[in-house]
C-alpha cells in the first residue's frame, strides 16, 4: 500500500526538519511531501537545503488549497491513501502504519486518530467545542465521531480524487461530516499527539470563533446543499 | 413598518437564500463567502417577524419612519459588503500579478 503524507506547511521553520526526520525515521515505507504555503520564513530555504521532498506555492493559499495540492500530487502519483500530518510535530508517525491498516481491513474512506479512543482527555474550550461538533455530526448524519477536531487523518483513494478535483472542501471537521452523510465510510483509530514542538498556533480567539460559527454552520446548514 | 414592506423583507430573504443555496450547490460560492448572506437573509426574516424591533431602534435613534431606517440600515451594511469587496478584489489582482510573474520566471529559467 503506497501511503502519502501531506504536510503542509506555512512558516514552520522552528520545527519542519524535526517532524520530517521523525517521519522518515518512524515510517520509512510511507513518502512525504511538505507543501511550502507561500511561508515567508525560513521554510522554503530548509526543504532545499535538506532536499525534502516539497512544492513551493508562490502565495499563501491557505490550509484547504494547500492539502488540495498535496492531494492532486497523491493522485497523479497513483497514491493508495493519503494522510494529513502536521508540520509542527503534534502528529505521531508511528500511528500511521496502524491508520493504513484500518484503511484497508475496513474498506474505509476516512481514517481519524483519535486521542479520545486513546483514553486521551481533551480539556477546557478545546474539548468543549470538540464534543459540540461530535454532536452536531451525530445529530446531522448518525455518524458518532468521537475525536472529529483531530488534524490527523487518512484518506482512501476515493477520497483523494474527491479532495482532488472538488470546490471549496477543507481538510476540516464539516467536510468530515458531509463525507459521512454521503456514505463516505469513516472509522477512527486510538492515538495520542504530543503539543507542538515550536513555532505559533495560528488559533488566537478571533480565529476560534472563526472557527466554531464556520464549522458549525457548516455542519447545521451548508451539508444540505452541497 | 408596514405590511407590505415586512412582506418584501420575507421575499427578499427567501430569494437571498435560494440564490445563495443554488450557487453552493453549482460550485459557484464557496461556503466562507456564503455566510455573510445566510446572515443578511435571517436579518432581514428577524425584522419581518419582529417589528417592533425596528420601530423601537428608528425611535431611538429619532427616525421619522420605521421603513427609513430599514433602507439606512440596508444600505449601510451594503455599503460595507461593497467596500470589502473592493479590498478583496485588489489582494486578487495582486495575487495574481505574482503568480503571472512566477511563472514567468519560471519559464524564462527553463527556457
Amino acid at each position: 500500500m503506497k501511503v502519502l503524507a501531506i504536510i503542509p506547511a506555512y512558516n514552520e521553520e522552528a520545527c519542519i526538519a524535526q517532524t520530517v526526520s521523525s517521519l522518515v525515521e518512524a515510517c520509512p515505507d510511507v513518502d512525504y511531501l511538505v507543501v511550502n504555503d507561500g511561508s515567508t520564513d525560513g521554510t522554503g530555504s530548509i526543504c532545499d537545503e535538506l532536499a525534502l521532498n516539497h512544492v513551493d506555492l508562490p502565495i499563501n493559499c491557505g490550509l484547504a488549497a494547500g492539502f488540495q495540492t498535496g492531494m492532486k500530487y497523491a493522485l497523479r502519483h497513483g497514491y493508495d491513501a493519503a494522510v494529513q500530518f502536521d508540520a509542527d510535530g503534534q502528529h505521531l508517525p508511528a500511528y500511521i502504519p496502524a491508520m493504513a491498516q484500518a484503511l484497508a481491513d475496513e474498506n474505509a474512506d476516512v481514517v481519524i486518530a483519535s486521542r479520545v479512543l486513546a483514553g486521551e482527555h481533551i480539556g477546557g474550550a478545546r474539548g468543549m467545542g470538540s464534543k459540540l461538533i461530535a454532536g452536531l455530526i451525530r445529530l446531522t448524519t448518525g455518524a458518532r465521531i468521537s475525536d472529529p477536531t483531530s488534524g490527523m487523518r487518512m484518506y482512501g483513494t476515493r477520497m483523494i480524487e474527491l479532495f482532488a478535483h472538488d470546490f471549496d472542501l477543507t481538510p476540516e471537521p464539516d467536510t468530515v461530516a458531509m463525507l459521512a452523510r454521503r456514505g463516505a465510510k469513516v472509522v477512527e483509530v486510538p492515538a495520542h499527539m504530543q503539543e507542538r514542538q515550536g513555532g505559533q498556533s495560528y488559533l488566537d480567539l478571533p480565529n476560534v470563533v472563526r472557527y466554531m460559527t464556520r464549522t458549525c454552520c457548516s455542519i447545521l446548514m451548508f451539508q444540505w446543499f452541497r | 413598518m408596514s405590511l407590505s414592506l415586512r412582506i418584501l423583507c420575507v421575499v427578499g430573504a427567501v430569494i437571498t437564500f435560494l440564490v445563495v443555496t443554488h450557487n453552493i450547490r453549482r460550485r459557484k460560492l464557496r461556503l466562507d463567502d456564503s455566510l455573510f448572506w445566510v446572515v443578511l437573509s435571517v436579518a432581514l426574516l428577524v425584522m419581518a417577524i419582529f417589528p417592533g424591533i425596528v420601530s423601537a431602534l428608528a425611535s431611538a435613534l429619532g427616525f421619522q419612519a420605521p421603513s427609513n431606517f430599514v433602507f439606512l440600515a440596508v444600505i449601510a451594511v451594503l455599503t460595507a459588503k461593497l467596500f470589502s469587496l473592493s479590498a478583496e478584489v485588489s489582494t486578487l489582482r495582486s495575487r495574481l500579478d505574482q503568480l503571472a510573474q512566477e511563472e514567468a520566471l519560471l519559464n524564462k529559467d527553463e527556457a
